[in-house]
């Protein structure tokens, strides 16, 4: 049977248990002393704070055990941990049993405290094990009173807070073992059903979530499918209307001529939609990048001589400023020159002739920030919280250009997402918009890769 | 005129037939193949200056193998072949070693599909002005 809990929270849980033992160790002694010297009780002082000296040590060898175990990233095993645990709630039972000796055993109303145990051992813990540190809290506990009850163990009376001589009336004390018995195993029997219940419930959820992300892989797969094929469909088109476009086949009057133009243009469109789909579900299905080292500014300089065709043709001013450090950095270079060439070609379709694009990549302490910005028809505020999303395109931006895909963009998020980096979008303060994203520069911590 | 005979694989007729007329109207000569064993005899029979190859034929695999096997012929190695590829099988395609190590992936140029005429037909006249390797 497992715990409630997974084993990084079980871990956290182990040293949840050590700080607290710290404030126990500290009540202990301040407890000795204020009873002692302002209350006027007596209690065997000396062994009191031994025994506090005794628990800092064990408190201190157990902190250390922990840190030695979970070092840099690696978990101890789930059994391990467990088995930490498992001592840590028994070695509670021992010393607070210990500590109730010197201080009027079953006089001390500090006995409530084997309750807490029950507690953490049944949220932490299986059925089984709670059950049995009970089990073993019932036995250190009865064992306690009783050989102190019949002489077996010589007993420390509270002068000055309990009456004295209840330890040794056996009605009491049995009645007293009795209720205390029932009520630890009552508090296993409540908490262990309690936290077995939200157990089935999490893992209920578990189950669910691997459903839903199957759903998805074999929806991405579905799309991936369908679009391939239409894929090869569209091109077997795009080439034919090539030949009778470009009159391989002799002249096109006019209306000849405008009409393969425009189912031409049409097809292209859809190709590059297309294109654009296959492209985000090929990455939404490769689990990892393929990340190593590739050359930033070539990347740079093959989006800047693709998007410069394009800002000619409209005449629009594309321009670039680079540090001239930046070379090799980490990633997937592919993805990033994809990414890049999709934002300056954007920044160069709404952006009217006469305007400007402006390229800047330099280092940020250990990124390197990418901005494009751009004079162009800029991004309502309304559009903002949904410019990434898939399929989603601003009004100003559709009216301005029928066509486009709206996947750009979310596909540029996942690049940089992936890469651990960072996107987003400002307004130009002339007008216009600016899209900026961070890449690292070198290797990605395990912890910043995402999914 | 002649302005060099070239081959070309792919498994969808369409292609083929549309690349022929876009390449004979620059005055080539072309003969076509839909397949590995199509391209085989072709290139027996008609000793192309060129090959045309589709990455993806009936398998996902198979103008690889087919462009291994030419370029292992000492009859054929010398002949330039261009492949047609698209995003997702360049994917698969290291590209370093394919321009590092020719006997992996012993090809002479990519062009990405669909492929324009105007850029075909330059990517054509590059390999076959360029001296034999």
């Amino acid at each position: 049977m497992q715990s409630l809990l997974e084993n990084t929270s079980l871990v956290s849980r182990a040293y949840w248990l050590v700080r607290l033992r710290w404030v126990a160790v500290g009540g202990l002694a301040v407890a000795t002393f204020g009873a002692s010297e302002f209350m006027g009780v007596t209690l065997p002082v000396g062994a009191l704070y031994a025994v506090s000296v005794v628990v800092l040590v064990y408190n201190l060898a157990l902190y250390g055990l922990l840190r030695y175990w979970t070092r840099g990233a690696e978990m101890p095993s789930q059994a391990r941990t467990g088995g930490v645990l498992t001592f840590q709630i028994s070695a509670d039972l021992f010393i607070l049993t210990t500590i109730l000796h010197y201080s009027g055993g079953i006089e001390n109303p500090f006995l409530f405290f084997f309750a807490f145990h029950m507690i953490i051992a049944s949220i932490l813990r299986s059925r089984h094990q709670s059950y049995m540190q009970a089990t073993l809290a019932v036995v250190l506990f009865g064992g306690l009173v009783v050989l102190e009850s019949i002489g077996g163990l010589s007993h420390c009376s509270l002068e000055g807070f309990a009456g004295h001589g209840l330890y040794r009336d056996s009605t009491y004390v049995f009645g007293m073992l009795f209720v205390f018995t029932v009520t630890l195993y009552l508090i296993v029997y409540m908490t262990t059903s309690i936290s077995e219940q939200l157990r089935r419930h999490q893992e209920d959820l578990e189950k669910a979530n691997a459903q839903l992300r199957e759903k998805d892989k074999v929806k991405n797969e579905y799309v991936l499918r369908v679009n391939h094929d239409i894929k090869g469909h569209l091109a077997a088109v795009l080439s034919c209307l090539d030949v009778v476009n470009g009159e391989m086949l002799g002249p096109l009057n006019d209306g000849q001529k405008d009409f393969v133009g425009r189912a031409h243009r049409r097809t292209t469109t859809c190709l590059e939609f297309i294109g654009a789909l296959l492209k985000l579900t090929r990455m939404k299905l490769t689990g990892r990048l393929e990340a190593e080292p590739f050359p930033l500014k070539k990347c740079v300089h093959n989006a800047l001589a693709l998007a410069q065709n394009r800002a000619r043709d409209k005449s629009v001013t594309l321009s670039h400023q680079m540090d001239p450090g930046i070379d090799m950095i980490w990633g997937e270079g592919v993805l990033i020159e994809d990414t890049l060439v999709n934002l300056l070609l954007n920044a160069v379709k709404y952006t009217p002739p006469g305007g400007r694009v402006d390229l800047e990549v330099r280092y940020e302490s250990d990124s390197v920030l990418i901005r494009v910005a751009d004079t162009g028809i800029g991004v309502p505020e309304s559009a903002l919280p949904r410019l990434f999303e898939e399929f989603y395109r601003a009004d100003n931006a559709r009216a301005a250009e029928r066509d486009g895909t709206g996947l750009g963009l979310a596909f540029a998020r996942q690049v940089v997402e992936r890469h651990g980096g960072r996107i987003w979008f400002e307004n130009n303060p002339g007008g216009g918009s600016v899209f900026s994203f961070t890449l690292p520069a070198g290797p990605m911590s395990s912890s910043s890769a995402v999914q | 005129m002649r302005q060099g005979r070239i081959l070309v694989i792919d498994d969808d007729p369409d292609i083929t037939d549309a690349m022929s007329v876009i390449l004979e109207n620059k005055g080539y000569e072309v003969r076509i193949a839909h397949d590995s064993d199509q391209g085989r005899e072709r290139l027996k029979e008609a000793k192309p200056d060129l090959i045309i190859l589709d990455v993806m034929m009936r398998t996902s695999q198979e103008g690889f193998e087919f462009s291994r096997e030419v370029k292992q012929d000492e009859q054929f190695k010398d002949i330039p072949i261009l492949m047609l590829t698209g995003v997702k099988e360049k994917k698969g395609i290291d590209f370093k070693s394919a321009a590092g190590d020719k006997s992996w992936l012993p090809v002479d140029g990519f062009l990405d599909k669909p492929v324009k005429p105007n850029v075909l037909i330059e990517k054509v006249q590059d390999l076959l002005s360029s001296p034999k390797a």
